[in-house]
C-alpha cells in the first residue's frame, strides 16, 4: 500500500500499532499488564492519528494510495483516500481515543472478568472506524463499515449474562443492518450513474448526474447514516445499545461512531451528491425537519431519563440532531449560493461535532466511573458522591456545563455560532423557508433549554447532597488513570471553549471554508463574527479572561466592605422538625416531574403507586407509600409495534404456503412458470 | 466589525458598567417602594436594598454540614457571571466598549450560567425546599428560552444583528429620525416584558417576597444562604433585574439616549438612564401589584402568549418589511 505522500508512514504506523494491540491483547492474559497491553498501543495510535490529521489539515493535502492494495480486481480494491474532511474526523477520532483509551487502562484492569476480548475488539472498533473514514471505494467502506458494527456489537452484548444486554443487542444489529442496506442501496444508485465502485469517480462524476439520481442517492444515504448517527425515528435501538456498552465503548460509540455516521452523510451530501441548486433545497429543508425532531425528543426523553448512561444516549440523539441541523442549514444556503452562509452554518455544525467528541466522550467516561465505584446507574440511588469522589465530580461538572451550552466552555461557542447561523436566515429568498428556520430555532432554543435542566438533574441527584443507598455511601474515587482520561476531554473543553480559532482554523482549513468570516490571527482573545450583514461577535478569551477580572473584584470589593466573619457548620433547615434524612431530599423523578407534566403528551406517564396503612378503617394515617413513574416511548408505541406487528401478521400468511407437501410445492413451480412464460410472451 | 477602542474607551466603559452595577439595588428599592406604596403601606427607603447588603457582610455565616464545595463556590459565580453580563451592556452611551467580546446571547449564557449554579446550590444542600425551588426554576428556565430566542431573533432582524452596542445605537438613531417603534418590535417588546418577568422571578411567575414553601422559587434555591453569600446572592438579583431592565428601555425606548461622544452628553445620559429605569421599575412593580401569582402548572400558557407574540413579530417583519 503505498501513499503518494510524506505523512503516509504515521497512519500506517497507527494501523500497525492498533493490529498489535489486538494481538497483544489476545496473548496476554487479564489484569494490569493485559489492560496496559491492549490500550497503550491504541493510545500510541491516536497520537499518530492526531498529529497525522493535523498534518494533512495544515498543509492542505491530500493522501491517496496510488495504487490498489489487490489491484487484480479494481472493485475490490482496499482504495485509501484521506483530504480534509477524513482527517477532520479523523482527529476527532484521534482526540477521543487518546482519552479513552488512558481512562481505559484503570477502567479495565479492575474489571473482574477476562478483558482480553474486550482489548482486542476494542482495537479493532477503533481500528475498524479509522479505515472507514479513511476508505476511497464502496468495497472498503463497506467491508470495514460492517467491521465497526459488528465488533461494536460484541462489545455491546460483552456483559451478556444480563438478558438485557443480549436484547439491546440486537436491536442494534438489526436497525445497524437495515442502515447499512440503504447505504449500499446509495452507492448502487452512484454505480448505475457513474459505473465504478470508486469513490473518485463519485466525486467527479464525469457526466452530469440527473437530478433523480442524485435525489435517490441523497435520501438512501440520509435514511442509511441517519440510522448509524441516532436520528429520530431510526434512534430506537441508540439509547438501548449505548447504555448496555461498558462505558470505556459507549465513550467511543457516542462520541466517535456516531461521527463516523455523520461524516458518511457530509461526505454524500456535500461531496457525491453536492445540492447546487433551487430544486435541491428540500434536501436541507429534510435534514433540518429530521434534526428539529431528533434534537427535542432527544433531549425531551434524556430530561426525564434517571439511568444516568442512557440520559446520556438520549442527550446523544439531541447532539446529532443539533448537529444535522446545521448541515441541513448549510445545505439550504448552498441551494441558493449563498456560499459563505453555507460555510459558516457547516462550520457551526462541524464545530459541533468536535465539541460533542469531547464532552459526551468526559460525560460517559464520567458516568462509568460512577458505575465503576458505586455498581448502579439508577441516579435515584446515588448522591453526595461529591465528597467520596472529588474529582470525578469536579470533572463530571466541567462536562456537565460544557454539554449545557454554557459560557466560557466549548458548548456555548458551537451553540453560539449556530444560532447566528439561524438569524441569518433571512437572506433566503424564500418566506416559508425563513419561517421554517425561525421555528427550526425555537425548538433548537427549548432543546437548549431542556439541555440545562436535564443536566443539572443528572450532576445534582448524582453528586450532591445526601447519598441515597448504600452503595453511594461506600463509593470511592477512581483509580488515576480514569481520572487522567476525563482530564484530557475536560481540557479540550476549556481550550475549545476560550480559544475558538483552533477549532475554527482547522475546520476552515479541513473543508476549504470561505475563511474571509473567521478571525485570521490566532490570539486567543480575537472575535468570532457572525456572517456579513448582520453586526454579532463575541469573543470567548475575551470573555474568560473579563469573568476572571470581574470575579477577583467582587471578591475584593466584598473582603474589604466586611470585617472578619466566621463560618459556622450547622444541620439544614428542617422547620424546626428534627431530623432530615436521605429519604427527605428531592427524587430524580420528582425534580423532572414538571416537565413531565408539561409534556405529558409525549411521554404518556404512568405510575406505579403502592400505599399502607396503619389500619384499614382509617385511611388519614399512612404507613408507607411508594410510588414508581415510568414514561412510554412514543416511537415503540406508535411506530415499531404496529410495524412489527403488521410484519408479523404478513409472514404468518405467508407460511400457510409451505405445507410441507411436495405436490403443492409442485404447483407452485408450476404456476411461476406458467407467469413467467406469460410475462414472456406479453413483453415481446 | 467594530473596531477597538482606545483605552480611555475602556475606561468609560468600565465606568458604564460599575454604575450599573452600584446602581442596581436602589432600582430594586424603588421597586419594593412602589409595591408598597401601591398596597397602602408606607415601606421602607428605596436605599433599604443596600443597607441589607453592608450589614449582611457583616454577619457571620452559617452552611449546611450537608454541602459541598459547590454550595460555597456559587455566589461567587453567581456573582461573577451576573456582574460581567452588566459589562456587556450599554446603559448611558449607546455603547459598551466591551461588545467585541460579547453580545446578548453572551449576556444571556452568562445569567444562564448563573442559573445553572443556583440550581445545584439549592440540591446541595439535601433539603426539600431546595430541590423544589430547583425542579421548579429549571422548568420555567427550559420554556423561557424558546420565547426568548425568538424574540432576540425579531430584534436581530430589525436592528440588524446581536451585538448590544449595534442594535442600541441602531435603535436610538432609528428613535432620532422620528419613529417611535416598528410594529414588528411592538410584538417583540410584549414578548420580552412576559420574558423579563419571568427571568428575574416576578409575579406573576414567582413572588419575591415570599417565604412561603409553597409558592417560592428562587428563595427555596437560595434558603440556606446567609451572611457575605447571601448579600452576593441578592445583589447579582438586583443586577440582573437592572441588566435586562436597561436591555429593555435601550431596545425598546431609546428615547433620550445620547447618540454623541461627550462628557455633557454623556451626564443627560445618566439622568435620562436612571429615570427611565426608574419608571420601567415602577411599571414592573405596578404590574405584580395587579396581578396574581399564577398556578405553576399554568405559566406555560403564558410563555405561549410570549413565544406566539415573537412569533407574529417575525412573520410581520417578512411580510411588510
Amino acid at each position: 500500500m503505498i501513499f503518494t505522500d510524506n505523512y503516509s508512514g504515521l497512519f500506517l504506523t497507527a494501523i500497525v500499532l492498533l493490529l498489535a494491540g489486538a494481538a497483544a491483547s489476545l496473548a496476554l492474559r487479564r489484569g494490569r499488564m493485559g489492560s496496559i497491553a491492549s490500550f497503550v498501543p491504541a493510545f500510541g495510535a491516536s497520537v499518530l492519528l492526531i498529529a497525522f490529521s493535523v498534518m494533512v489539515i495544515t498543509s492542505q493535502s491530500k493522501l491517496q494510495t496510488s495504487d490498489a492494495f489487490w489491484s487484480s480486481i479494481p472493485e475490490l480494491s482496499i482504495d485509501l483516500y484521506v483530504d480534509g474532511m477524513s482527517a477532520f474526523f479523523l482527529l476527532i477520532l484521534g482526540l477521543v481515543t487518546l482519552a479513552v483509551s488512558i481512562y481505559s487502562i484503570g477502567y479495565c484492569s479492575h474489571y473482574n472478568r477476562d478483558s482480553r476480548s474486550l482489548g482486542f475488539l476494542f482495537n479493532l472498533f477503533v481500528l475498524s472506524m479509522v479505515i472507514v473514514i479513511a476508505s476511497n471505494s464502496v468495497f472498503s467502506f463497506l467491508i470495514f463499515w460492517e467491521l465497526m458494527s459488528l465488533s461494536s456489537f460484541f462489545l455491546v452484548i460483552y456483559e451478556h449474562e444480563e438478558e438485557l444486554n443480549i436484547r439491546s443487542g440486537m436491536m442494534y444489529l438489526i436497525m445497524t443492518h437495515i442502515g447499512t442496506a440503504f447505504i449500499l442501496a446509495s452507492f448502487l444508485a452512484l454505480f448505475v450513474q457513474t459505473g465504478s465502485l470508486s469513490f473518485d469517480s463519485f466525486r467527479n462524476h464525469a457526466l452530469p448526474m440527473p437530478h433523480y439520481i442524485r435525489d435517490i442517492a441523497f435520501i438512501l444515504a440520509f435514511i442509511g447514516f441517519g440510522a448509524k448517527a441516532g436520528l429520530v425515528p431510526l434512534h430506537i435501538w441508540l439509547p438501548k445499545a449505548h447504555p448496555s456498552a461498558p462505558s470505556n465503548i459507549s465513550a467511543l460509540m457516542s462520541a466517535v461512531m456516531v461521527k463516523v455516521a455523520i461524516y458518511g452523510l457530509v461526505r454524500t451530501t456535500f461531496d457525491f451528491a453536492a445540492p447546487s441548486t433551487a430544486e435541491d433545497v428540500w434536501w436541507g429543508v429534510t435534514l433540518i425537519i429530521a434534526g428539529s425532531a431528533s434534537s427535542i425528543i432527544g433531549i425531551l426523553y434524556a430530561a426525564v431519563e434517571n439511568d444516568i448512561k442512557r440520559a446520556l444516549a438520549y442527550s446523544t440523539i439531541e447532539n446529532v440532531g443539533v448537529i444535522v441541523l446545521g448541515i441541513g442549514i448549510s445545505a439550504v444556503f448552498q441551494s441558493f449560493h449563498l456560499a459563505s452562509l453555507a460555510a459558516f452554518a457547516l462550520l457551526a455544525s462541524m464545530y459541533h461535532s468536535l465539541n460533542h467528541a469531547t464532552f459526551k466522550s468526559l460525560l460517559f467516561m464520567g458516568a462509568g466511573s460512577v458505575v465503576f465505584s458505586t455498581h448502579t446507574k439508577n441516579i435515584e440511588k446515588l448522591g453526595g458522591l461529591i465528597k467520596k469522589m472529588p474529582w470525578t465530580a469536579l470533572l463530571f461538572l466541567i462536562g456537565a456545563i460544557a454539554i449545557s451550552g454554557l459560557p466560557p466552555l466549548n458548548g456555548f461557542v458551537s451553540e453560539w455560532l449556530l444560532l447566528q447561523s439561524f438569524l441569518s436566515s433571512y437572506h433566503i429568498p424564500s418566506l416559508a423557508l425563513q419561517v421554517l428556520i425561525s421555528l427550526a430555532g425555537v425548538v433548537i432554543a427549548l432543546t437548549i433549554g431542556l439541555t440545562l435542566a436535564t443536566f443539572v438533574k443528572i450532576f445534582g441527584i448524582t453528586f450532591l447532597a445526601r447519598p441515597r443507598s448504600e452503595a453511594a455511601k461506600s463509593s470511592h474515587e477512581v483509580p488515576r488513570t480514569m481520572l487522567a482520561g476525563m482530564a484530557m476531554t475536560a481540557a479540550m473543553c476549556v481550550i475549545l471553549g476560550i480559544m475558538p480559532v483552533i477549532a475554527t482554523s482547522l475546520i476552515s482549513n479541513s473543508f476549504r471554508l470561505d475563511g474571509n468570516q473567521l478571525p485570521q490571527t490566532l490570539s486567543p482573545f480575537a472575535a468570532l463574527a457572525a456572517p456579513a450583514g448582520a453586526s454579532s461577535n463575541m469573543s470567548p478569551g475575551s470573555l474568560a479572561l473579563m469573568l476572571g477580572c470581574v470575579g477577583a473584584f467582587a471578591i475584593g470589593v466584598f473582603s474589604i466592605g466586611g470585617r472578619k466573619t466566621t463560618r459556622r457548620i450547622y444541620s439544614t433547615w428542617d422547620c424546626g422538625f428534627e431530623g432530615l434524612d436521605e429519604r427527605m431530599q428531592y427524587t430524580a423523578s420528582a425534580l423532572s416531574q414538571p416537565i413531565r407534566v408539561i409534556f405529558r403528551t409525549l411521554y404518556k406517564p404512568y405510575s406505579d403507586s403502592e400505599v399502607s396503612y396503619f389500619s384499614e378503617s382509617n385511611h388519614y394515617l399512612k404507613k408507607n407509600a411508594r410510588v414508581e413513574v415510568y414514561t412510554r416511548d412514543l416511537f415503540d408505541d406508535l411506530f415499531y409495534r404496529p410495524v412489527t406487528r403488521a410484519t408479523i401478521a404478513v409472514l404468518d400468511a405467508v407460511r400457510k404456503m409451505q405445507t410441507g407437501k411436495i405436490n403443492a410445492y409442485l404447483m407452485y413451480i408450476m404456476i411461476a412458470l406458467i407467469a413467467l412464460l406469460v410475462y414472456a410472451g406479453v413483453s415481446r | 466589525m467594530l473596531e477597538s477602542p482606545s483605552l480611555f474607551g475602556y475606561f468609560i466603559g468600565a465606568v458604564q458598567a460599575l454604575t450599573l452595577v452600584v446602581l442596581a439595588p436602589l432600582f430594586t428599592g424603588i421597586m419594593r417602594k412602589v409595591k408598597s406604596r401601591t398596597q397602602k403601606r408606607i415601606g421602607a427607603s428605596v436605599l433599604q436594598p443596600y443597607y441589607d447588603l453592608a450589614k449582611l457582610n457583616r454577619k457571620d455565616e452559617v452552611v449546611s454540614d450537608q454541602s459541598s464545595w459547590i454550595f460555597r463556590f456559587a455566589p461567587i459565580v453567581i456573582l461573577t457571571s451576573t456582574a460581567t453580563a452588566a459589562v456587556f451592556v450599554p446603559a448611558f452611551l449607546p455603547s459598551s466598549p466591551f461588545g467585541i467580546a460579547g453580545d446578548i446571547l453572551v449576556v444571556l449564557g452568562l445569567f444562564a450560567l448563573a442559573r445553572f449554579f443556583t440550581i445545584l446550590a439549592g440540591l446541595d444542600v439535601a433539603s426539600s425546599f431546595g430541590g423544589l425551588g430547583a425542579s421548579r426554576e429549571m422548568t420555567i428556565s427550559a420554556i423561557v428560552e424558546p420565547a426568548l430566542f425568538l424574540t432576540i431573533f425579531v430584534v436581530s432582524l430589525n436592528l440588524g444583528g446581536t451585538n448590544l452596542s449595534t442594535i442600541v445605537s441602531a435603535s436610538s438613531a432609528q428613535f432620532a429620525s422620528g419613529v417611535i417603534i416598528l410594529p414588528s418590535m411592538l410584538f417583540a417588546l410584549i414578548a420580552f416584558f412576559v420574558i423579563m418577568m419571568a427571568e428575574t422571578g416576578r409575579i406573576p411567575f414567582d413572588n419575591p417576597a415570599t417565604h412561603l414553601e409553597l409558592t417560592m422559587i428562587h428563595e427555596a434555591m437560595v434558603l440556606e444562604y446567609s451572611g457575605r453569600s447571601l448579600a452576593m446572592i441578592q445583589l447579582s438579583q438586583s443586577i440582573k433585574l437592572a441588566v435586562l431592565m436597561t436591555i429593555f428601555v435601550n431596545i425598546f425606548v431609546p428615547a433620550g439616549m445620547s447618540t454623541a461622544a461627550g462628557g455633557a452628553y454623556a451626564a443627560v445620559g445618566v439622568v435620562v438612564f436612571v429615570v427611565k429605569l426608574a419608571l420601567v421599575a415602577a411599571m414592573v412593580a405596578f404590574t405584580e401589584t395587579r396581578v396574581a401569582k399564577w398556578r405553576f402548572f399554568r405559566l406555560p400558557d403564558l410563555l405561549a402568549v410570549a413565544i406566539a407574540s415573537s412569533m407574529l413579530g417575525i412573520i410581520y417583519f417578512y411580510f411588510w418589511r
